[in-house]
């Protein structure tokens, strides 16, 4: 790989963003590099108004994400600055905030930041080689990219806890059953299906996915009664707005 | 009847050592079981908890004394909530079940981390049935656990799960042959044991506290218990273990 080669690949095709985790020499562990590319590749699916929904898969055979690059842990100065540097560039919670529906495309090796990358997204598909674990206690450390609150959101408490706790490997059909992805492909047909799945999710309204994931997403931290507000809300706001373009 | 506590190795064993009479919580057992939690609690040597019962039932509910004590009658001692007792246990705690776990024998086994059953083993939440209703955390944990409307099934008609059924709704997190469970947990409790102290307290604590609030709150308990355990020889020993091939030597520090 060039020095100078993007850790990030990211391109336009219509009105899908194509983002690719590009350090394939090591199945794309997640660096401090890598962090600000998919910062800047993120910002550009938010900001565009052509892109209607995006897919981040991983470049090479080997797998989606191994986690986090464990040769530039300790390099930080302090817990002090750490922390303020965690929070001035929030990547976990800039994938909160896209609007847009996003998917991604599962292979091989889906270790640490790689399942919490996954987890972020709203959608997952995954190949029939992937295999899924999260390794940070074995390493004395605990999920840093939001993984103890996503992935008991994603598949329940009592599997996240064991998950989390044990090091457990889920294989494919495994991750399927508890619904960590939504649909296992054979390996040679997930990009297909998984670009397939992100152009049907492009040719929603955008007005519409946004509400639907701002429903769920805001919803489920709220009561129910304040939830089916927020509903009620979007939902009417929708309506309205397509009313209006019909009538344009 | 009373508690046994085993500390081998990391993993320290409670065995529920229950009467002739037969596998009901008695005073004597959830004082037991809370001294036993206390125990672990403030070992340093103790890393991850089993819970297992020696023989028959896991548990098959709360004792007729206990009962008359809840409603205020026959008995001047207080009921413990024994599921609360082991849920404050801040290091992993994983349970070994068998026969039947019915009312508070299954409250507390949803206030453990991980439930491992025999799969002849049964499952009920059968309160209703007698005209009484869980007080020991199961109309709380057991939404919580397996979801609202399963929980509503559960809790409305008292009706018994086999343990494949237990498994398929997230109630258990494996099923082992007959009379394997207890084995299996310890197994379990040896592969956690292997990880880092620290983290496993404050991941079980990110995991248990996470889930009750935001989202937005949650990932910012999640960084700072990890901001924190930036400061351990535990976390400086995962990496370099890591980087350096080897298994690592984790000393709670």
């Amino acid at each position: 790989m060039m020095p100078d080669e993007s850790t990030v690949l990211f391109q336009k095709e219509g009105a899908v963003g194509r983002l690719v985790l590009n350090r394939p020499g090591v199945i794309n562990a997640f660096n401090v590099r890598m962090r600000d590319d998919l910062y800047s590749a993120l910002e550009a699916v938010r900001d565009d108004p052509d892109i209607r929904a995006a897919l981040i898969s991983g470049a090479g055979d080997r797998g989606f994400c191994a986690g986090a690059d464990l040769t530039e842990f300790g390099t930080a100065p302090s817990q002090v600055i750490a922390r303020q540097v965690r929070w001035e560039r929030d990547l976990w919670g800039l994938f909160g905030s896209i609007r847009k529906p996003l998917v991604a495309a599962l292979h091989g090796y889906v270790i640490g930041s790689g399942v919490e990358i996954a987890c972020l997204c709203d959608l997952r598909v995954a190949a029939d080689n992937a295999v899924f674990r999260m390794p940070e206690t074995a390493l004395g450390m605990v999920p840093a990219a939001g993984g103890s609150q996503t992935l008991p959101r994603t598949i329940g408490q009592g599997p996240a806890m064991k998950t989390l706790l044990a090091n457990d490997v889920l294989d494919a059909e495994t991750a399927l059953n508890l619904g960590l992805v939504h649909r296992v492909v054979e390996r040679d047909r997930l990009e297909e299906a998984a670009l397939e799945l992100t152009e049907r999710l492009s040719e929603i309204s955008p007005a519409l996915s946004a509400s639907i994931k701002r429903g769920i997403a805001d919803g489920l931290d709220m009561s129910l009664a304040s939830g089916l507000e927020l509903e009620y809300r979007l939902a009417g706001a929708v309506a309205a707005r397509s009313v209006f373009l019909s009538a344009g | 009847m009373g508690v046994q506590l085993k500390i081998s190795e990391r993993v320290a064993t409670m065995t529920i050592e229950f009467s002739e009479e037969g596998s009901l919580i008695d005073f004597g057992t959830a004082y037991a079981l809370s001294d036993a939690a206390s125990e672990i609690r403030q070992r340093d040597d103790v890393w991850v908890a089993v819970l297992e019962a020696d023989r028959g039932d896991f548990c098959l509910g709360t004792s007729p004394e206990v009962v008359d004590a809840l409603l205020g009658a026959g008995s001047t001692q207080t009921p413990l909530r024994v599921g609360q007792t082991l849920a404050d246990i801040e290091k992993p705690v994983i349970c070994a079940l068998r026969g039947a776990v019915q009312d508070q024998g299954l409250e507390i086994a949803l206030a453990c981390d991980a439930r491992i059953a025999d799969s002849d083993a049964t499952f009920a939440m059968s309160q209703v049935l007698n005209g009484a209703m869980p007080w020991d955390g199961g109309t709380q944990r057991l939404p919580r656990l397996i979801g609202r409307s399963r929980a509503m099934d559960m809790l409305l008609t008292g009706r018994r799960v086999g343990a494949e059924e237990a498994l398929g709704i997230g109630l258990i997190n494996e099923v082992v042959e007959p009379g394997k469970a207890s084995e299996r947990a310890i197994e379990l409790a040896s592969v956690i044991s292997r990880h880092g102290p620290i983290a496993l307290r404050y991941l079980k604590e990110a995991v248990l506290n996470g889930v009750d609030g935001t989202l937005e709150q949650g990932l910012r308990l999640e960084a700072d218990l990890s901001f924190l355990l930036q400061s351990t020889q535990d976390r400086s020993e995962g990496i370099s273990s890591f980087l350096e091939r080897r298994s690592p030597t984790y000393r709670g520090r």
